[in-house]
């Protein structure tokens, strides 16, 4: 009987500090210490393939472009948006700037930053229909993404953009300055502005604050409306990047080639914000979501898994990243 | 009129952290008679409804149904003994329609395991008839005014066949015309027989439609009246705990010092109906009155989150027509708000990230690169954590892990990073301990003697006196009353609070 109690008393107190260390400590770094699983397994599996200098830059490369779309979408989840149009921005964008190259003749620079532009004018034109029209921003994203796939198939017929892309244009993605690949240049580029837009400035403050709290922020002196309109420009503009240099790799501008940057930038952003910080959504976290995702279908293609194992991985990760955020929230609240 | 109690409370008593919200009161209600339920804010009218309502638990005593001794530990509870509640804030589900609201919750008979509506609709048009329900049962809720809500309210409790109506502040948003059909209503209730509790701040209302009334006074029951010994001067006298001093509109003090801030006919019906009012230079001007007085809703006009719909402001002589906060801002005054955790601070960032945000413009390196100096904002908040004296081991750490009385710093120290003209403070004391609150005194007397002049809105009557060199109660929208200097007294100050009718004459 006293035994009894004894043991209720200890499975109470295993219990009371698994609650109170583990899981919290889980919520935090769980996230890095899966990635350094996933690299530990991959190296004993596939020991000649997977942790060689090459693969590594292979990897980075292959999570470029998904880790500035996702950086942008930090930003607006940082606000307290969600934005589901910027795979259909990335997908339409990379056919325009082929298009605006191959057909209209603009010159490479002229055509990325004319398209630059329209991303982030997608973006402002989400930010009006969220903050002046209060259209939640997962009806209206959804919405504006699939106008935006209707003007794709519109301007584009439905087939890729091949012939007569220029060189240099192909070069901005494929190119290598000292050995690393552009795209991982761009990236790095990328996610240290955006780290300091939302960590050293005014306006990365504002969009902490408005997504912390909008009331508090607005007897602050903060314009709410603008700074939410802000962060969907930028998140605009990062998918409208992301287009540009996939068009780029691809050497065309396809239809649909980026939709799927939706999802793997939803599960790199959620993944993040249980990274170092308690669910809440910051850029290096988003980094570090990006490269499990990244190391995930790496180690999936090195093994020559079926493709519709991606997509479980995919769909999954998702999941575990969703929970372990908000795990992260609820221990942070607590 | 039956004389035995339909439902009696014995003893209860509350206390919530170190406040003993009710300490030990009895009540008696007995069927068939409208039961006036007063006192001042805080007095622990509040408590006592959640504790019938089954919201929260007693610490002691017990409640007695027909003789017999009832636990009441759910709101289900409740209304399976026939307890309804109509509270403050009506809580109908917007996307339902008027019959759905009524019967939400309550068992329907049904057909082949569908509701059936109809005759659901055939039992709740009685009701709807002798509520006086002209609007049709299916109309939106949404489409309703107040008083309409009211009674769709008021339909949902007797749809559950309730023996006790615990209304609370019924006519807080009601006109006159509404208010009359409401008070029918309470009367037809009674005479069916059923008990009803009606709560108010507005005498008049009380002495006009109850048979009984109770006061209570910090969380005792202070007085019980029926009759011809039912006079409103001995409420007040029991809600106030002593005699209303003599003069009570005495102001005409005069002050020299130069008026930095006036508001003239400020309106924002229906809260706000004429305000009217000096600030001087270096003062602590205090705004007291009943909760749902317009005090709020006066301060948020100044600091430019509503716009007046009509009436005048200067500022320092010159028209002040703020647009936004950030006008107000920038015209030199701050707000710290009555909700500090959900309007006033961001919890989970940190007191340095809390204390910058209304001086971000002024932290960045160059007024055109927005890159911010974060080892300033640092020292800067460093400096007003210490001046404040808010304890917390960093600034780097959450605001929101920091005590109510430390997190109150906060939400006053944001403000002190920038040149301020008036600082305006909605509650700045709710829910922070004694020593925090004589320290929150302190910081503001230590602002007006450095030039600032400040608004302290306060629904306790206690903290007024001693911290303001002036008092303005209002009551229902208006200016009732204006203190100075000796004459700010607890008593003052409630006896001007419960001064609407006199103001309405006037008016």
């Amino acid at each position: 009987m006293a035994e009894n109690i004894k043991a209720g008393h200890e499975t109470a107190r295993a219990q009371f500090s698994l609650r109170l260390t583990v899981l919290p400590f889980l919520a935090k770094y769980g996230t890095i210490i899966g990635l350094a699983i996933m690299i530990a397994i991959f190296s004993f599996i596939a020991p000649v393939a997977f942790p060689t200098v090459s693969n590594f830059v292979n990897v980075l490369n292959q999570a470029s472009l998904g880790m500035i779309i996702a950086g942008g979408l930090t930003v607006a989840v940082i606000v307290g948006e969600l934005d589901l149009s910027i795979g259909f921005s990335a997908s339409f964008l990379g056919v325009l700037v082929t298009g605006l190259m191959v057909w209209v003749g603009l010159p490479v620079p002229v055509a990325i930053i004319a398209v630059l532009l329209v991303g982030a004018f997608i973006g402002f034109i989400n930010g009006i229909i969220v903050t002046k029209i209060g259209v939640n921003s997962v009806i209206a994203t959804l919405g504006t993404g699939t106008i935006i796939v209707g003007l794709n198939f519109a301007y584009s017929s439905g087939a890729p953009i091949a012939m007569g892309v220029p060189d240099a244009f192909v070069d901005i993605a494929l190119g290598r300055l000292w050995g690393v690949p552009h795209n991982v240049l761009t990236m790095v580029l990328v996610i240290a502005v955006l780290w300091v837009v939302v960590e050293r400035t005014s306006i990365g403050q504002s969009i902490q604050a408005v997504g912390g709290n909008p009331v508090a922020s607005r007897l602050s002196g903060i314009p709410v409306d603008r700074v939410k309109i802000i962060a969907f420009m930028i998140c605009g503009a990062c998918a409208a990047l992301t287009g540009i240099l996939l068009a780029s790799s691809l050497g065309s501008g396809t239809t649909s080639a980026a939709d799927g940057y939706l999802l793997s930038a939803f599960a790199a952003v959620f993944l993040g914000s249980a990274t170092l910080r308690d669910g809440e959504f910051h850029i290096l976290g988003t980094v570090f979501g990006a490269l499990i995702i990244a190391v995930g279908f790496n180690g999936l293609a090195i093994f020559g898994a079926p493709t519709f194992y991606q997509y479980v991985f995919q769909g999954a990760i998702l999941i575990v990243a969703v929970g372990l955020s908000s795990l992260g929230r609820l221990y942070a609240a607590s | 009129m039956p004389e035995t109690a339909f439902i009696e409370a014995r003893g209860l008593a509350k206390h919530f952290g170190g406040v003993q919200a009710l300490a030990g009161v009895d009540i008696d209600i007995r069927a068939g008679e409208v039961h006036g339920l007063v006192g001042a804010n805080g007095a622990g009218k509040s408590t006592l409804i959640k504790i019938l309502a089954g919201l929260q638990k007693p610490d002691a005593g017990r409640i007695l149904i027909d003789g017999q001794p009832v636990e009441i530990e759910t709101p289900q509870q409740a209304t399976a003994l026939r307890l309804g509640f109509v509270h403050q804030e009506l809580h109908l589900v917007p996307q339902l329609n008027v019959l759905e609201n009524i019967t939400l919750g309550a068992p329907k008979p049904t057909r082949l395991g569908m509701v059936d509506w109809r005759r659901v609709r055939a039992e709740v048009q009685p009701i709807a008839d002798k509520l006086g329900i002209a609007f049709p049962l299916d109309a939106a809720v949404t489409r309703l005014s107040t008083a309409e809500k009211w009674l769709v309210s008021i339909g949902r409790a007797l749809v559950r066949k309730c023996r006790l109506m615990v209304m609370d502040e019924p006519t807080a948003s009601l006109s006159e015309a509404e208010s009359q059909r409401l008070f029918q209503i309470v009367r037809d209730l009674a005479a069916d027989g059923i008990a009803v509790l009606y709560v108010s701040h507005r005498l008049d209302e009380i002495l006009d439609l109850c048979d009984r009334v109770t006061a209570f006074r910090d969380g005792n029951r202070v007085l019980e009246l029926e009759g011809e010994a039912l006079t409103r001067q001995a409420l007040v006298r029991a809600i106030v705990g002593g005699d209303a001093p003599e003069a009570l509109i005495a102001s005409d003090a005069p002050l020299s010092r130069e008026v930095v801030f006036r508001a003239e006919g400020l309106r924002r019906l229906p809260m706000v109906k004429r305000v009217s009012f000096d600030l001087h230079r270096g003062e602590v001007l205090g705004l007291a009155g009943l909760v749902g007085a317009g005090r709020s809703e006066t301060a948020r006009m100044i600091f430019g989150a509503d716009r007046p719909q009509g009436g005048a402001m200067t500022l320092e002589g010159k028209p002040f027509r703020p647009r936004s906060p950030v006008d107000a801002m920038e015209a030199g005054l701050g707000l710290v708000p009555e909700e500090r955790r959900t309007e006033g601070l961001i919890l989970e960032k940190s007191l340095a990230f809390n204390i910058g945000l209304t001086n971000l413009a002024a932290l960045q390196v160059s007024p055109l690169l927005p890159l911010l100096r974060m080892g300033k904002r640092t020292t800067q908040a460093e400096a007003l954590v210490r001046r404040l004296l808010v304890k917390t081991p960093s600034t780097a750490i959450p605001v929101g892990r920091l005590s109510g009385g430390n997190q109150q710093k906060v939400a006053i120290a944001k403000w002190l990073a920038r040149s301020l003209k008036i600082l305006i403070l909605d509650e700045p004391s709710r829910g922070v301990d004694v020593g925090a609150r004589a320290e929150i005194h302190r910081i503001i007397r230590d602002l007006t003697a450095e030039g600032l002049s400040t608004i302290v809105i306060s629904s306790d009557a206690e903290e007024l006196p001693g911290l303001c060199d002036r008092v303005l109660v209002m009551c229902e929208g208006v200016i009732a009353g204006e203190l100075v200097g000796r004459g700010i007294t607890r008593e003052a100050i409630l006896h001007a609070s419960y001064a609407h009718a006199e103001v309405q004459k006037s008016a």
